[in-house]
Formats: structure tokens, C-alpha cells, sequence
């Protein structure tokens, strides 16, 4: 491929205890790649997601991020994840801060920025993603699809090389869940490299720019979006497709 | 037998006495609470201590032996009547370390023996107030890049606070009556002075009845202040 690796995975493994969630991935994500990841539950795909930004603290393997090892003891792990935004299926908005606060608080407290421009900021983010009059809301006081947008406008406040979603509209109530796709589409379409664990093949084939799909802990297949619903190789993907579809 | 008359007419005598004497209770149970808070909050921090799995070897070992330190300490002084630690802290190093004269270092040592005791139960109130805040919250926070002191400052602590607030204000009502210990190595607060006039008057029920009211009237009022408080907190928008 022509464009520049963003995340290189080399062997992914984790295991808990005794139980082996990853065994080997390998994957290199591009800039301005959006790459589902579909597969069944316990399949690792939020395991291997949790992994690229360490949350999950990978047993084997390496990963490489902009051309630093990740999973060194010597990488300042703080300062990679500046730079990777993540936004988690039950959006765990600061529930201590009003949406506003919750945009700002990286920006202030990581980067140093002055108050002033941090809410300046915010409340362009907070317009992006539709909700610029409710800034001085709390997250109890906003529904399922509105913390998940201010959860998003938190996480590209930082203004990340790569955004990961982790089931992002899985929580939400069905009439909800679009208004969060479309965020995210829209997102897709300024170039954003994206990583997106989902159920939504629908949003998969259309948003998407790669799909894998993870099974037992290794990657099954990979394909461009079209191709990879419409002649499916992986036999356990055809069964997977057919359940779900 | 009970009678009134007598109860009062010790309650126009020793009014003044009775009146010090809860200053001094309440004064204590204050110092006592901020030396539990205070220490409490140190032993937490090191029940606590974030396990890294990026440590090295020395900073896991240290980690863990300060994790069992306090939480001996917190299990030993649990396990323990009060009374009992008093007076071993009052025979101990009170009697070794001498801070002044003997009713202040009578005084200190007490106080101090009731901090080190409230600190044990504080550090679990503080501890459990820290672990009701979701982990998702702490995860937040270190996906936008903060440390994990840094989450634990801006977005764990301010949360931890509103869970322990409560259960902080009944620990200070609690101490206010744990204080009628401290009589028993001779610190003149309520408990001691009811016993002085039982003494020296002749009379026992009634003394200790006053005293009784004393405690209550001040527990009770503060622990429907505290509920009453509670129950508003629990009403707000941001819990």
C-alpha cells in the first residue's frame, strides 16, 4: 500500500488467566482507513480494540503506532494516547462534568490549554456533532445518543490520529443509534482514520473502507467492504453473515 | 431510684461543668475525625495502589508490601476494641513520649488513639467510596491522555467524594460517642465529668442521665442534618 502506517500489529496475543482471547493478529491500519471489525461475541474484537491504545495490556506480540513500539516499558504510554481517541460502547462520559467540561477536560488538563480556547474548541465540537446548546447539561440529563455524541466531541477535542470505537451505538436505542452513525459518517468523510468494532453491517459496507473479520482470536478474513459481504471466502464468516444479515 | 428533682438540681449545679465537658467531647471527636481522614486517606491510597502491568519488578514488590502494611494495620485496628487500643496507646508510647504536662499528654495520647482508630474504618469508608465510581470513568479518563493521578484527581476523586460525604459525617457522630472512652485514662470530657459528680455526690442515676441527654440531643441532631443532607444530594442532577 502507498499510504503511511499509522498502527502496525504484529502478532497480537492476550490472553486472562487461562483463557486465550487473541492468538496472533496482524494487521496494518493506514492513514485514512476506516476498518471495521465485525465478528461473533467473544471473538476478541473488542480485546484486540482495548489493545491498540493499551488499555488491555497485550501478553505477546507488538504493536506499532506512528513508529513507536506501544508495548515497550519505555513508551510514555499517556502521551501515545493523546493521540488516540477512543469512544466506548457505554460512553462513560465524566459523569462530574457538564458536556462542556467533559470536551474541555483533555485539552486543559493533558495539553495545557487555556481555559478560554479549550471552550472555544469545545463548543465547535460540540456543534459538529449537533449538540452546541447543550453544553451545561450533565450526561444523566442527556439520552443514550446525545452522551455518545459529547463522547465523541471529547475524544477528538484532543485531536487524534485515529479514532477507536468500541461498539458505539450497541447501548443505544434503536431510534438513537443513527444520529450517532451519522456522526461517525461524517467523521469518516474528513479523512479520519477509524477504527470501528460494530454490529451495524449495514453502516459496515457503506462507511467502511476495510472490513476484518475476528473469530477465535485471529483474523478470519479481510476485504473491502463490498466484496467481503457479496463473496464471503471464510466458512465460519459465511455462517456468521447469514445469521446476521 | 430516679427523681427528677435531683436530676435537676445537679443539672443547676453542674451546668457549667456538663457544659465543658461535651465542648471537650466534641473537640476531641473533631481532631480525631481530621487524624482519621488524614491517615485514612494515606491508608487507602496504599490499599489502592495501581497495579501497573508495566511495572518492574522492584515497583510491584514495593507496591505490594505496602498494600499489606495497610491493610494490617486497617484489619489489626478493626479486630480491636477501642478501649482496649486506648489504653495501650496511653500505657505505650504515652507514657514513653511525654508532650507536656500530664493532662496534655493524657489528652494527646487519647485523641491520637481515637484518630489511629478512626483512620482504620475511614481509609474502608474512603476506599469503597473510591471503588463505587465506575471503572469506565477511570478508563475515560486515561484514553484522553490524563496519568492516572491526574484521572484520579479531576474525574475518580470529585466522584468518590459525593459516595463518601455520608458515611464521613456518621463516622464523626460515631466518634462524638466513642469519646466517652477517653474518661477511662482520665480525660476530663463528658463521660469523665458525670462520673466525678457521681462520686463526689452520692448520687449515680442521674448524673450519667444527663449525660445521656447530652450525647443525644447533639448525635441526634446531627445525624437527621446529615440524612436530611443526604437525601438532597441524592436528588441533584449529577448524583
Amino acid at each position: 500500500m502507498s499510504r503511511d502506517k499509522l498502527i502496525e500489529v504484529k502478532g497480537l496475543e492476550k490472553h486472562f488467566k487461562h483463557l486465550q482471547v487473541l492468538r496472533g493478529i496482524d494487521i496494518d491500519i493506514c492513514r485514512g482507513d476506516v476498518v471495521a471489525v465485525i465478528g461473533p461475541s467473544g471473538s476478541g474484537k473488542s480485546t484486540f480494540l482495548r489493545c491498540l491504545n493499551l488499555l488491555e495490556t497485550p501478553t505477546g506480540g507488538q504493536i506499532v503506532f506512528e513508529g513507536t513500539d506501544i508495548t515497550s516499558r519505555k513508551t510514555n504510554i499517556d502521551k501515545m494516547r493523546e493521540k488516540i481517541g477512543m469512544v466506548f460502547q457505554s460512553f462513560n462520559l465524566f459523569a462530574n462534568m457538564t458536556a462542556l467540561d467533559n470536551v474541555t477536560a483533555g485539552p486543559i488538563h493533558v495539553k495545557g490549554m487555556k481555559k478560554a480556547d479549550a471552550e472555544k474548541l469545545a463548543l465547535e465540537l460540540l456543534e459538529r456533532v449537533g449538540l452546541g446548546d447543550r453544553g451545561s447539561a450533565y450526561p444523566i440529563q442527556l439520552s443514550g445518543g446525545q452522551q455518545q455524541r459529547v463522547a465523541i466531541a471529547r475524544a477528538l477535542a484532543m485531536q487524534p490520529d485515529v479514532m477507536l470505537f468500541d461498539e458505539p451505538t450497541s447501548a443505544l436505542d434503536p431510534e438513537m443509534v443513527h444520529e450517532v452513525l451519522d456522526v461517525i459518517r461524517k467523521l469518516a468523510e474528513t479523512g479520519m482514520t477509524m477504527v470501528i468494532v460494530t454490529h451495524e453491517m449495514g453502516f459496515a459496507r457503506e462507511v467502511a473502507s476495510r472490513v476484518v473479520f475476528i473469530d477465535e482470536g485471529v483474523i478470519k478474513e479481510e476485504n473491502e467492504p463490498k466484496a467481503f459481504f457479496a463473496e464471503p471466502r471464510n466458512e465460519r464468516l459465511k455462517s456468521f453473515l447469514a445469521k446476521v444479515l | 431510684m430516679f427523681s427528677l428533682d435531683r436530676l435537676v438540681k445537679i443539672w443547676e449545679k453542674y451546668q457549667s461543668f456538663y457544659w465543658n465537658g461535651l465542648q471537650m467531647s466534641l473537640i476531641f471527636a473533631v481532631i480525631a475525625v481530621f487524624i482519621g481522614l488524614t491517615l485514612g486517606l494515606i491508608l487507602a491510597s496504599g490499599r489502592i495502589l495501581y497495579k501497573n502491568p508495566r511495572d518492574n519488578l522492584f515497583a510491584a514488590i514495593v507496591k505490594m508490601i505496602v498494600r499489606l502494611l495497610c491493610t494490617a494495620y486497617v484489619e489489626v485496628f478493626r479486630a480491636t476494641p477501642m478501649l482496649v487500643q486506648v489504653f495501650i496507646i496511653y500505657y505505650g508510647p504515652g507514657m514513653v513520649l511525654k508532650i507536656g504536662d500530664s493532662a496534655t499528654n493524657r489528652m494527646t495520647w487519647g485523641v491520637v488513639a481515637m484518630g489511629l482508630n478512626s483512620a482504620a474504618y475511614l481509609s474502608e469508608v474512603i476506599r469503597s467510596g473510591i471503588g463505587a465510581v465506575p471503572g469506565g470513568q477511570m478508563e475515560a479518563a486515561r484514553c484522553v491522555g490524563m496519568s492516572h493521578w491526574k484521572a484520579m484527581r479531576y474525574v475518580v476523586l470529585p466522584q468518590a467524594v459525593r459516595n463518601i460525604l455520608p458515611a464521613l459525617c456518621n463516622e464523626f457522630v460515631t466518634i462524638i460517642k466513642e469519646t466517652s472512652i477517653l474518661g477511662m485514662v482520665g480525660i476530663t470530657e463528658l463521660m469523665f465529668r458525670s462520673q466525678t459528680i457521681a462520686t463526689q455526690s452520692y448520687i449515680f442515676l442521674e448524673p450519667y442521665i444527663i449525660a445521656a441527654c447530652m450525647y443525644f440531643v447533639v448525635v441526634f441532631t446531627l445525624s437527621k442534618i446529615i440524612s436530611a443532607v443526604e437525601r438532597r444530594m441524592s436528588k441533584s442532577v449529577t448524583r
